[in-house]
């Protein structure tokens, strides 16, 4: 996962290069960066905004919906300078073709294509700017047809006014006059405190009505002239090889077409230098057999029939999940590790008292809603893929790469997407279509995944153990902080390395160090990677270091930020009051807290802090039940408070999940949960009282990404508490698999 | 292969289909009706729930050989035009995030408010039991209590 430095919201509009077309009586306008400008100056416009006769405004999203309202968002920004109505507009995904042929059309930012970060700051000046563009343009055209002065001109609502003679036009009326007008300079953009839209209105997501009433499109519902069906089985230890399978055992069953094989070895690459977003590690063929029928039960049925053999490989040598943690703790305990972060001397340092834990968090699934799919069109002409990808780009040159094609033969089309959470970013998924789409060329073939192949060839969560110590002073606060996590999979030390504890100088030495056990476990992604196991497992440390200082967990967290980024603190502080801390609890039941902050907690006024406050009840049995959860956070500004509030509250529930239930086992080194039966997810039961507060809300100038941090402190929390009201310590997820029986 | 008759949203339909063929692909994959989405296919996520002769149901799980002579709901037929009061309030109280389980939810929620109009949380634990990813309970549980105090108002 890369990520950027934050540009400033100020970028000045001479970097923005924006040009005009009338296109079938619209205004369509293009915008781009000045330095990505002169690549493209040729070519037929890319469009950003098109204004049509009948006033539909149509917004270019260069990012996928993933259920984030990122288009909704998009289209906000630009309706904020443009002053049209918002029931007009219509949201497109960009044509990544497009981007292709005239680099930099919808590359913006250094994730162009990523699904959650085009609310931030890398995005939002250029859609505003282009709704201020089209806003002028379209004045200028009313002004020039009136023959009256621009300046008496005003546009609201998708209307032209021009006061002194009552006069008005529809938007529509002079948008392919306004595509030939020339603008002297770029219109400045309105100052924060002429916002209208932004930080006041809440719109719904615009797709919502489609949701509602069956007909919104996902890559499954893809319906094409003539298309057959595939269903497909995968090695079911990652990096496994099909043996053997006998298709003439199922090629007469009814429908049946083909069986096709998913060969590692056949990919045959793009003929061009390909630019994936995330590369192409992880997107490889996973050895597999296919079957094509004419319905997707004929392909079902067939596939649950045929003959398959698998040469397990290496990876059977995986046991269980036990080994491999064995085998991590191992690693930790030669504290060989690469110490990628170190401040004062830790061996220098003895303090009253020692406080040493080792954590486990496990591989988890994804589990997205819609299983993995995708539809694919292989011709002599070309391929089209339909498909719901994360990261567009990624998956575009997943399809060069796995058709062979040069990139003008490929189109894809992007539809809505159930659900990505990470899973839907490396586009193995995509890789696979493509490869079974080639070997049953001149029809669509759709693809779809069963849940339990979607769940045993996922990338998941990387499996983490990390071992703390710390040496505690006369105060009971650490003059030493020592840590080691092995990954045991992509490994992301956001909110471990640049923990905000070892930002701050209160603690003295801190030196943390990472170590590697790979396998052959296909990991990647999950929604906020890798900082999901720190915030647990460096929340549930410090908590453990406030219990043995014999210090309130909340003053001790205080203590530690006392130095750092005063929202810290207010989200702690807030928290805490609106959780009753400190109020006493009957026996069996306890609070506790926890702090993060997405994707920068080493920064002051950086990402998105978040902090919650769980309230649990453990029955002697065992038997948990959390209460309630009080939840603050600090992003700098919102610009749309209700989709905020719906991130948090999706933040928090998939948290929660994490923490409760998600964790798989291995089995000889194939994944042992296959659909929900044996993976239980969060249901309306399970949901605790919630409450989100804005009071932390420092309004520092920033719109910090807000889908991901939330994911942090809920497990954290929970285990903190589940001490407080038992004195057991948790130091592993899923809670469903811990003992928390007492007496 | 058997010839199957039903009726979907009011529509009469013959297929001649494997009669084991669930009802849920014998929706998406015969009658090109992709409203009903496909989760799990045992019955435990509701993405598949539909109305079978007016009582909710995981369409991934029942054979298209039992729905002869049986009328099914979608979430194409819910409403005629989309105006179903929780189809209203689904979408002014920005209920769904990726969406693809609210037809499923909406069909459970739907049969819910016929048999109780006015549910308590309890009532609204036990019967939507379907899987939400993105986190939507919260909201799909005010919605309910909403379209509740509208109907009984």
């Amino acid at each position: 996962m890369k990520h950027s430095t934050r540009p400033s919201l100020k970028m000045s509009r001479r970097q923005f290069l924006v040009s005009s077309a009338a296109v079938a009586g619209a205004l369509s306008l293009r915008i781009s960066s000045t330095n990505a400008a002169e690549a493209s100056a040729s070519g037929d416009l890319s469009p950003w905004l098109m204004i049509k006769p009948d006033d539909t405004v149509i917004v270019t999203v260069p990012s996928p919906e993933i259920g984030n309202g990122v288009s909704t968002q998009h289209a906000m920004n630009i309706a904020e300078e443009l002053e049209c109505a918002w029931e007009f507009i219509q949201v497109e995904f960009a044509d990544f073709t497009r981007e292709y042929q005239q680099p930099g059309s919808y590359a913006v930012g250094n994730q162009p294509f990523f699904g959650g970060h085009s609310t931030d700051h890398e995005r939002m000046p250029f859609a505003m700017q282009l709704g201020a563009s089209a806003r002028e343009r379209l004045k200028l055209a009313a002004a020039q047809h009136w023959g009256v002065d621009v300046a008496e001109v005003s546009a609201r609502n998708s209307v032209l006014s021009h006061k002194p003679s009552g006069r008005s036009l529809r938007f529509g009326e002079v948008a392919a006059a306004a595509a030939s007008v020339e603008l002297a300079a770029e219109p400045a953009l309105k100052p924060r405190s002429e916002w209208r839209l932004l930080g006041k209105a809440q719109p719904h997501k615009l797709y919502l009505p489609k949701v509602v009433n069956g007909t919104a499109e996902y890559g499954i519902d893809i319906q094409l002239p003539g298309m057959v069906y595939a269903a497909l089985l995968q090695s079911p230890v990652h990096g496994g090889q099909l043996k053997s399978h006998q298709p003439e055992a199922v090629l007469g069953m009814p429908g049946v077409r083909a069986v096709v094989v998913l060969d590692p070895s056949a990919t045959p690459g793009s003929p061009v230098t390909a630019q994936p977003t995330f590369g192409f590690d992880g997107s490889e063929i996973r050895s597999g057999v296919a079957v094509i029928a004419d319905h997707y039960w004929q392909a079902r049925k067939a596939l649950a029939a045929l003959p398959v053999e698998w040469d397990n490989g290496l990876g059977a040598f995986w046991s269980s999940y036990e080994k491999l943690q064995q085998r991590q703790q191992q690693l930790l305990e030669r504290g060989q590790g690469a110490r990628l972060t170190n401040r004062g001397n830790v061996d220098g340092v003895t303090g009253t008292a020692t406080v040493a834990a080792t954590y486990h968090t496990p591989f988890c699934e994804h589990a997205a809603m819609e299983p993995l799919n995708g539809t694919a069109l292989y011709t002599d002409q070309g391929l089209e893929l339909w498909h719901p990808a994360q990261d567009i780009q990624q998956a575009f040159w997943v399809a060069v790469d796995e058709s062979g094609l040069q990139p003008e033969q490929v189109k894809y089309n992007q539809t809505l997407v159930g659900g990505g959470f990470g899973r839907r970013t490396t586009s193995d998924d995509a890789r696979a279509v493509v490869a079974i789409a080639r070997q049953y060329p001149g029809v669509p073939v759709k693809v779809i995944w069963s849940r339990e192949e979607t769940s045993r060839q996922g990338a998941y969560r990387t499996a983490i153990a990390t071992g703390y110590s710390a040496q505690l002073g006369e105060d009971g606060m650490p003059l030493a902080l020592q840590g080691e996590a092995c990954y045991s999979g992509m490994q992301v030390n956001i909110g471990y390395t640049d923990m905000v504890y070892a930002a701050t100088d209160t603690i003295p030495n801190v030196q943390l160090a990472v170590s590697s056990l790979p396998t052959h476990i296909v990991t990647g992604a999950y929604r906020a990677p890798c900082y999901n196991s720190h915030a647990f497992t460096i929340e549930s440390f410090i908590d453990e270091c406030a219990a043995a200082g014999n210090i309130d967990p909340l003053e001790y967290r205080l203590k530690l930020l006392a130095n750092w980024d005063p929202a810290w603190s207010d989200c702690l502080r807030v928290a805490a009051e609106k959780a009753n801390w400190g109020q006493p609890l009957p026996r069996g039941q306890g609070r506790g807290i926890a702090i993060s902050n997405w994707p920068h907690p080493g920064t002051q006024q950086a990402g998105s802090t978040v902090c919650a406050v769980a309230h649990v009840e453990v029955s002697q049995a065992g038997a948990l039940k959390v209460h309630r959860l009080d939840f603050t956070f600090d992003c700098g500004r919102i610009a749309n408070k209700d989709a905020v509030l719906a991130q948090l509250q999706g933040g928090i529930l998939f948290g929660l999940n994490m923490a409760l239930n998600d964790g798989l086992s291995l089995v000889d080194g194939a994944i042992a949960e296959s659909n929900f039966d044996r993976l239980p997810m969060l249901k309306m039961a399970d949901i605790p009282e919630i409450n989100i507060y804005f009071e932390a809300l420092s309004d520092h100038d920033r719109f910090a990404i807000i889908g991901e941090a939330p994911v942090g402190p809920i497990g954290p929390a929970i285990a903190n508490a589940i001490y407080q009201a038992t004195g057991k310590r948790i130091r592993s997820t899923p809670f469903r698999k811990a003992d928390l029986s007492w007496s | 292969m058997t010839m199957i008759n039903f009726k979907v949203n009011g529509q009469p339909h013959s297929l001649e289909i494997d009669p084991e063929t669930p009802l849920l692909w014998a929706l998406r994959d015969h009658l090109s009706m992709t409203g009903t989405k496909f989760g799990c296919g045992v019955g435990q996520c509701g993405a598949c729930t539909v109305l079978f002769n007016g009582s909710a149901l995981r369409s991934c799980s029942l054979p298209v050989a039992a729905v002869e002579g049986a009328d099914i709901i979608t979430i194409e037929g819910l409403s005629d035009a989309g105006d179903h009061i929780l189809q209203k309030l689904w979408v002014e109280m920005n209920v769904p995030q990726c969406g693809y389980c609210q037809a499923g939810v909406l069909m459970a929620a739907a049969d819910l408010l016929k048999r109780i109009p006015n549910p308590t949380d309890d009532e609204i634990d036990a019967y939507i039991s379907n899987i939400c990813r993105c986190g939507t309970y919260p909201r799909i549980r005010a919605a309910i209590r909403r379209a509740a105090q509208e109907i009984n108002a």
